[in-house]
């Protein structure tokens, strides 16, 4: 069942059955005649987490989605586009469940699961399934390239994201020789950003990890990794987790004297983080495919309808989530994908996110797609006051 | 750092045995698990957090405020879950299918109430950080032992030199002959349902205050830990609690110091076989006096 109010299912009442009745006649006579004929809506599967541990994703996604709904349900000729959202809770199970029931139904794509623990195992089912997959939000390296060439992610995956900012945030620091990196070992992208990621990305620009130490994610208390961490004689911090645990973690280190910069992973990319930690995350630097604070006209407009609608700021998760559904949306009308045959129209769509290149999306901008994972320019970001800014 | 370590395992060691002993009282008297003491415990946390913030009061309000809605929904708990069933004559898992289904409601409406984000205590609860030579001690860290540790001796003198607590060791003995003795079990039940949670609701509040945050599903692990603890310690034994709670919270956090931090959680539960390998009744035996 979907969750939204957003589906388009029809309610039969005598009257309109008659009405529905007489225009699937003509429908069915029109398709006889016309080989361009409409026939079905489209159906595109919606994954998100708005219950459980990731909610707070989910929850501006569910925002994010409504807006979209507004604007781009009507596909003009092929008809309307339907959404069918579902709940992960954030969780495996779940999403294996959600993704087998949508490949079995008329939906012609997948956008989600979110989380890259969960796209991890739904990707090679979109493949055995020929499901056209595509993660709004899930950043760890490789899970799309290696499941062509049905998966696809709009998301930077971390590495495209890390690169560029630790250059910023070396320079910005530039006395730091030695870190230590804390990361949620629950967390399938914390745990690979942290173990691998930032490491690989360290070593050649001559900073050492002196250890990585982990924490289960959802704990309530870190002070023995944080006293572990004191008694390393770090110059940085780097932070791997999601935003929930990341701020709490950064409160740790704080209240145990731990005063050295923090450099984060995308998890942390959410207005709860500086809410959450306060003065505690003061200074922390990560990277993001957007930033709330754009002053580019189309996206200053989307935020403020965003925070007229949910009192808060958009996150990453909200604005990734609403760019792709209007590529996604895109491809239905340019492939003129009409729902009449699944299988075909599945393919259309797989191919559309395939070749995709500078495609323009309305929040990030040009986005190409190669071997499934998108390529563009991140933002670095630092927290400052009680937000997070541009770094230049 | 093992100083350090040390009093990091005393401050969560605290809580858990807190929340353990209410376990231990509601087991010692009704040989019952109570598997929503966590939730109870939970809701504990959020009605400190909410009167704090309501009523502009400092810690030792917000502990009250947890210490009364948790007393008072352990005690609802007892009344609409568990009474109907014993004076039925339900099955001896049918309370504890039931503390489970309470369990999963209130986790749910609280999710419907605050949502499912960790919420953060507010400022007025930031503590002052002391360097004592190699340890660093917070007033709010200082506090929680403080109370941990003044609730453990007042519980102490009330089950060992009260008319009710003379009723609950005698309920906790048999509660049949207790009965047939002129003691009103019902209360003597229903009280120990209040203490229970009420200890569990300030271990709510401290650990919001230590860890600066708390979410609705807080309750499950500390729950776990809360029942493997009562185990170490001995079912039933108040004191067991206590001590088992100190050590579990000990050997988490120097299993996390020394070794692999992803397996605090096994290391805690290998600890438990081990001790119960060695003493299957635990370290105290049962029952609400030490040392039966």
């Amino acid at each position: 069942m979907g969750i939204s109010s957003i589906h388009v299912r029809s309610i039969p009442t005598t009257r309109h059955t008659k009405v529905t009745t007489a225009a699937m006649l003509g429908a069915a006579i029109s398709a006889a005649i016309l080989p361009t004929a409409v026939l079905a809506d489209v159906t595109i599967g919606v994954l998100i987490p708005t219950s459980g541990r990731a909610s707070g994703y989910g929850q501006q996604m569910q925002v994010a989605i409504n807006m979209f709904s507004e604007k781009y349900l009507d596909l003009g000729k092929a008809g309307k586009l339907k959404l069918d959202i579902l709940d992960t809770r954030g969780e495996v199970p779940e999403a294996i469940n959600l993704t087998r029931k949508l490949i079995g139904s008329d939906a012609v794509a997948i956008v989600g699961p979110q989380l890259s623990a969960e796209v991890e195992v739904v990707f090679p089912l979109g493949v055995r399934g020929q499901m056209p997959i595509i993660s709004a939000m899930s950043a760890k390296p490789g899970l799309a390239s290696a499941n062509q060439p049905w998966s696809f992610r709009y998301a930077l995956v971390s590495e495209h994201d890390y690169a560029p900012l630790l250059d910023v945030w070396l320079k910005q620091n530039s006395g730091i020789k030695k870190v230590v990196v804390l990361y949620d070992a629950k967390d399938a992208v914390s745990a690979f950003d942290g173990v691998t990621v930032f490491p690989d990305l360290l070593k050649p620009r001559g900073v050492e990890v002196i250890e990585k130490i982990s924490f289960q994610g959802g704990d309530i208390d870190f002070s023995a990794q944080v006293t572990r961490a004191r008694g390393l004689g770090a110059d940085g911090i780097v932070l791997s987790a999601f935003y929930n645990d990341a701020a709490q973690v950064a409160k740790e280190l704080r209240k145990q004297g731990m005063k050295q910069p923090i450099v984060a992973n995308v998890g942390v990319n959410h207005p709860r983080f500086v809410e959450s930690g306060g003065a505690a995350v003061e200074g922390v630097m990560t990277a993001s495919d957007f930033h709330a604070d754009n002053p580019e006209p189309a996206v200053a407009a989307w935020v403020a309808e965003f925070k007229k609608r949910f009192k808060e700021e958009p996150g990453n998760g909200a604005a990734l989530m609403y760019d792709t559904l209007v590529l996604t949306q895109d491809c239905i009308v340019r492939q003129g994908i009409t729902g009449a045959n699944v299988a075909a129209d599945r393919v259309k769509m797989r191919d559309c996110w395939l070749n995709m290149k500078d495609r323009e999306a309305p929040l990030m901008g040009k986005t190409s797609i190669d071997k499934g994972e998108a390529v563009r320019l991140p933002v670095i970001l630092q927290v400052k006051g009680d937000k997070f800014t541009i770094v230049k | 750092m093992l100083l350090q370590q040390l009093v990091n395992g005393l401050m969560l060691g605290s809580t858990y045995a807190l929340v353990a002993i209410g376990y231990a009282l509601i087991f010692g008297v009704l040989r019952l698990l109570h598997l929503a003491h966590g939730e109870v415990f939970m809701v504990g946390a959020f009605a400190g957090l909410m009167v704090s913030i309501w009523l502009s009061v400092g810690p030792l309000g917000a502990l009250i405020g947890g210490l009364v809605v948790a007393a008072l929904l352990g005690m609802l708990l007892e009344l609409i879950a568990f009474r109907p069933i014993r004076h039925r004559g339900g099955n001896y898992l049918a309370p504890i299918v039931s503390s489970v289904g309470a369990g999963l409601v209130i986790q749910e409406i609280m999710t419907k109430l605050f949502g499912a984000e960790q919420i953060s205590f507010p400022k007025q609860f930031e503590s002052v950080v002391y360097q004592l030579g190699p340890i660093q001690v917070s007033d709010t860290q200082l506090f929680i032992m403080g109370i941990a540790f003044t609730t453990m001796f007042a519980l102490h003198v009330f089950v060992t030199y009260t008319r009710l607590g003379t009723a609950m060791r005698a309920a906790s003995e048999n509660i049949e002959v207790a009965s047939i003795l002129g003691i009103n079990v019902n209360t003597v039940v229903l009280l120990s349902f209040g203490i229970a949670s009420g200890l569990g609701g300030i271990a709510g509040v401290l650990v919001g205050m230590n860890f600066s945050s708390i979410s609705p599903f807080m309750g499950t692990d500390m729950a776990t830990k809360g029942f493997a603890v009562m185990l170490i310690g001995g079912l039933g034994s108040i004191y067991g609690a206590m001590a088992g709670g100190l050590i579990l919270g000990i050997v988490e956090v120097l299993s996390v110091a020394y070794l692999a931090s992803s397996y605090r959680d096994a290391f805690v539960f290998l600890l438990m076989i081990l001790i119960l390998l060695l003493r299957p009744r635990g370290l105290f035996s049962a029952g609400i006096e030490p040392g039966r």
